[in-house]
C-alpha cells in the first residue's frame, strides 16, 4: 500500500462553531450545547472552558448549570455541525483535491503526492493545524497509510504522529478501543467487562468466535485500522481533470487584483489543457478566503474551450459574485469537466483574412457561452406533433441541425404564441361555428372573416389528464388583423380562447 | 454625377468595409428604397401595429440574412415566437437562437453582443406588447449603442416594438411602421396582407403607405395596386 493520508480530528467542532458565529462571547466563559433524551436533556458537547468547570457530556441540564452558573446554553443542532464539516472538507480542498469527511467530527485527506507541495508530510500538518487554530477549531492530526489508521491515531493520541507504511497494524496495537474503532458504547462496555481494553487485545484473539460473538462489523472496523481492509475515500467533489493553484502573499481584495489573478491562473491553466490535448466544458474558480470560508464561481461552454480571453469574459459575470471580506489568500481553477481538443482544430487558418467557417463557428460558439451566463438561451428543434405546445422542442445549443418533419412548416400556424391560451369573451350566434364578435385591447372587434373550424385532439399516447380538444378557428377582424382562436370543450373551462396572432 | 455623388457618401459612410458583402437584403420588388432594400450593418426600426405581421415582416427579413439569427425577448412577455409558424417565413429552426431575458438592461446587452458578433447576421429585439414603453426604455443612446454595434459586427439589427402614440427619437438607419391591411374576398386567409410604411430614413426620403401581399407558395412579397390608407387609422 503507497497511499498516505491525513487524519484530522475536531474535538469540539460543535462548540467551536457557535463561538465562531458569536465572538462577543467571551473566551473564559463555559459554553455548552445541550439536546432532549426523552424527557431528560442532557449536555451533548462542552468546550474547554466547561469542561475546566467540571462539565462532561452527558450530565443532566439542570446539573450543569447549579456547577456553573454562568454557562452559556445552546440546543445542539447536528444539521448545522455537519453543515460545518462539509465547509472544512472543501477548506481542506487546498491540499489535495481529494478531501472528505469523517462524520461525526473528522476530515480524511489523501495527501499521496501532494505533501511536498508544502514542504512534506510534517509541514502539510503543522500547517493545517495551525490555520485551523487560527480560525478557532481545535484540531490533532495524524498520517499514516490507512485513512482508519491515521483516524484511529489523530483520536487516540495528542501528540500528532507521523508514522510510516506497513506498520499499521504495530502503531495501532497499543491504542485504547474506544477511540480507536468508535464502538458503539453497549459493545464498548461489553469489551471492557471481558478485559479487552486495547486494540491488541483483540488482535490477539481468534477471529472467527469474534465475529460470531460481536458482528462482522467489529472484525471490519479491526482490519481497516490494522491496514488490512482498503477503505475507499469519497470525496466531497469529484477529483478535478485539471487543477490550477496560486497562493497569494498578500490577501487580495479590490476587482482588479482578482482579475490579475485570474489571468495568471488562466495562463496556466489554459497552458495545461493544451498539453493534455483537452478543452473545457466546465470551470470553477475557487477562493480561499482569509477566515477559512471557501467560495467558488462556476461557468459553462459549450463547446471545448482552452482560450484565456474567452474564459476571462465568461468569468466576468461571475466575480461581482465573491466576496472578499478580509481577502482571499488562495485562488485555484479546476477543470470540472473536459472534452478532448486536438491541438490547432481551435481556430481557422485565417490565410488572406477571408472570414471562413471554422472562426465562425467558434465565434458563435463564444457569443452563445457569453449569453448564456446570464440568460436563457436555447435552440428549439421541431417535433412531429400536431398539438402546438408540443410542435418544438429545445435541443443542445451546439448539437447537429436537427431534420425537419414533413408538413411541419407548412402548416399555417401563428408566428407568435400566447404562453397558455388567453380566455376571451367572445360572442357566437350559433352554437357551433366562429363567433361574430371579438374583444381585442379592450375593444370589441366585428369578425369580417373566419376560417375553420380546425379540429385537435389532444395526444392521448402521452397520456396528460385534463386536456381538452380544441376547435381552432383562424379569424379576421375588420382592420385585417388576425387571431387564431379556439373553442375549448371543457364545461368549466371559458369557450373561447385567443391562443396567438397569424401574420 | 448624382449618383456617382451617392455612392461616394455611401462608401465614405460604410467605413472599413466589412468580411462580407454589403449587399442590401431586398424587401419587395417595386419598393423605391436607396440600394433596393435594407441596408445591413444597421439597425432597422419596426413599429407593428399588429403583433402577428410584425413578428412575420422581421421572420422574413432575418431569413434573408441567410446565417444564425438571434430572437431576444423577455421574460414577462406572454407571446412567444413560434418556429413553426415563423419557418413558413423561412426562418428554419436550425438558424434560429431563441434568447430571453430576465431584465431590460440584460436584453440590451445580449442584441449588443449578438450585433457585435461577426458569425450572425441577424438580431430583432422584441419589446412586449402589453407593456408600457416606460419600462424598456429604448432612447437615442441605447439605439446609438446598438447601431454602432451592428456596423462594428455587419449583422441586420430589427427592433420590433408595438405602435404607440409617440416613439422616442431613436438612432436607428429607418423606421417603419407594419399592419395588417384587410384581404380581398376572394383571398384565403394563407395570404399575408400587409401595409408598409417607410416612416424614417437616413439614406432617403419615407415613402409608403404600400399595400403588400406575402404570397405563400413564392415567399416573395409583392406591391398591391390598391392604394391603402394610413396604417396609423387602419389600427384603430
Amino acid at each position: 500500500m503507497t497511499g498516505r493520508f491525513l487524519a484530522l480530528h475536531l474535538p469540539s467542532l460543535a462548540t467551536n462553531r457557535l463561538r465562531r458565529a458569536e465572538p462577543r462571547l467571551p473566551p473564559t466563559r463555559p459554553l455548552a450545547t445541550w439536546a432532549a433524551f426523552g424527557n431528560r436533556r442532557l449536555l451533548v458537547a462542552v468546550d474547554a472552558a466547561a469542561e475546566a468547570a467540571g462539565l462532561r457530556p452527558g450530565q443532566a441540564l439542570a446539573d450543569a448549570q447549579a456547577i456553573a452558573p454562568d454557562l452559556a446554553l445552546q440546543a445542539a443542532h447536528p444539521g448545522a455541525d455537519a453543515q460545518a464539516l462539509q465547509a472544512l472538507a472543501f477548506w481542506a480542498r487546498r491540499y489535495t483535491p481529494l478531501a472528505a469527511v469523517d462524520p461525526p467530527d473528522g476530515l480524511l485527506l489523501d495527501i499521496t503526492g501532494c505533501a511536498h507541495l508544502q514542504g512534506g508530510e510534517a509541514a502539510l500538518l503543522r500547517d493545517a493545524l495551525a490555520r485551523l487554530g487560527r480560525a478557532g477549531v481545535a484540531a490533532r492530526g495524524a498520517v499514516a497509510g490507512a485513512p482508519a489508521t491515521a483516524a484511529a491515531l489523530a483520536r487516540a493520541r495528542s501528540d500528532n504522529p507521523i508514522v510510516v507504511n506497513g506498520i499499521e497494524a504495530v502503531v495501532a496495537g497499543p491504542l485504547p478501543l474506544g477511540p480507536a474503532l468508535r464502538l458503539p458504547l453497549a459493545l464498548l462496555d461489553e469489551l471492557q467487562r471481558l478485559g479487552l481494553r486495547r486494540v491488541h487485545d483483540l488482535l490477539d484473539l481468534p477471529r472467527a468466535p469474534l465475529a460470531r460473538r460481536f458482528g462482522q462489523d467489529l472484525l471490519d472496523r479491526l482490519d481497516a485500522v490494522t491496514g488490512r481492509r482498503r477503505v475507499v475515500l469519497q470525496p466531497v467533489t469529484p477529483p478535478p481533470d485539471l487543477t490550477v493553484v496560486q497562493d497569494l502573499l498578500e490577501p487580495i481584495i479590490t476587482r482588479a487584483g482578482i482579475e490579475a489573478v485570474l489571468d495568471r491562473l488562466l495562463d496556466g491553466f489554459c497552458r495545461g489543457l493544451r498539453q493534455a490535448q483537452l478543452g473545457a466544458r466546465r470551470v470553477a474558480l475557487l477562493a480561499w478566503r482569509v477566515d477559512g470560508v471557501v467560495q467558488e464561481v462556476a461557468i459553462g461552454t459549450g463547446t471545448p474551450v482552452r482560450e484565456p480571453r474567452h474564459l476571462h469574459r465568461l468569468f466576468a459575470e461571475g466575480l461581482e459574485r465573491l466576496e472578499p471580506d478580509l481577502g482571499f489568500e488562495r485562488m485555484a481553477l479546476e477543470a470540472r469537466a473536459t472534452d478532448s481538443m486536438a491541438a490547432g482544430t481551435q481556430a481557422g487558418l485565417g490565410l488572406g483574412g477571408r472570414y471562413d467557417e471554422a472562426v465562425a463557428a467558434r465565434d458563435l460558439a463564444q457569443l452563445l457561452d457569453r449569453l448564456g451566463q446570464r440568460l436563457r438561451v436555447q435552440r428549439v428543434s421541431p417535433v412531429a406533433s400536431h398539438w402546438p405546445e408540443r410542435a418544438v422542442a429545445a435541443r443542445s445549443l451546439h448539437g447537429p441541425e436537427p431534420a425537419i418533419p414533413p408538413g411541419w412548416d407548412v402548416q399555417p400556424w401563428p408566428v407568435l404564441l400566447f404562453r397558455r391560451p388567453q380566455p376571451v369573451q367572445a360572442a357566437a350566434p350559433w352554437q357551433a361555428g366562429a363567433p361574430a364578435m371579438l374583444p381585442w385591447r379592450g375593444r370589441n372587434h366585428a369578425i369580417q372573416r373566419a376560417e375553420g373550424p380546425q379540429r385537435l385532439e389532444p395526444e392521448w399516447w402521452r397520456a396528460r389528464p385534463g386536456l381538452q380538444r380544441r376547435d381552432y378557428y383562424r379569424v379576421e377582424l375588420a382592420s385585417g388583423v388576425r387571431l387564431w382562436i379556439c373553442r375549448g370543450e371543457s364545461p368549466e373551462a371559458p369557450a373561447w380562447l385567443l391562443h396567438g396572432y397569424l401574420p | 454625377m448624382l449618383a456617382a455623388l451617392r455612392a461616394r457618401v455611401a462608401r465614405l459612410e460604410a467605413g472599413h468595409g466589412d468580411r462580407r458583402g454589403r449587399d442590401a437584403i431586398p424587401i419587395c420588388d417595386g419598393l423605391p428604397l436607396p440600394g433596393g432594400g435594407l441596408a445591413r450593418a444597421a439597425v432597422h426600426e419596426v413599429l407593428a401595429t399588429s403583433p402577428g405581421c410584425g413578428a412575420a415582416f422581421c421572420a422574413l427579413l432575418l431569413a434573408r440574412t441567410g446565417g444564425t439569427v438571434l430572437w431576444i425577448a423577455l421574460e414577462v412577455d406572454m407571446l412567444l415566437a413560434w418556429p413553426p409558424g415563423l419557418a413558413r417565413f423561412g426562418l428554419l429552426p436550425a438558424e434560429l437562437v431563441l434568447v430571453r431575458a430576465r431584465r431590460w438592461p440584460d436584453a440590451l446587452w445580449a442584441m449588443e453582443e449578438a450585433l457585435r458578433c461577426p458569425a450572425v447576421t441577424g438580431a430583432v429585439l422584441a419589446l412586449p406588447q402589453e407593456q408600457s414603453a416606460e419600462a424598456h426604455p429604448l432612447d437615442l443612446t441605447a439605439t446609438r449603442r446598438l447601431q454602432l454595434a451592428a456596423e462594428a459586427g455587419g449583422a441586420l439589427g430589427l427592433l420590433l416594438r408595438p405602435d404607440a402614440a409617440s416613439v422616442a427619437p431613436s438612432a436607428t438607419t429607418t423606421r417603419w411602421r407594419i399592419g395588417a391591411y384587410p384581404t380581398d374576398a376572394d383571398a384565403t386567409l394563407d395570404e399575408g396582407c400587409w401595409q408598409l410604411e417607410l416612416l424614417r430614413s437616413k439614406a432617403g426620403r419615407p415613402g409608403g403607405p404600400w399595400a403588400v401581399t406575402w404570397q405563400a407558395a413564392t415567399g416573395q412579397l409583392v406591391l398591391a395596386t390598391a392604394t391603402p390608407y394610413p396604417a396609423r387609422q387602419a389600427a384603430r
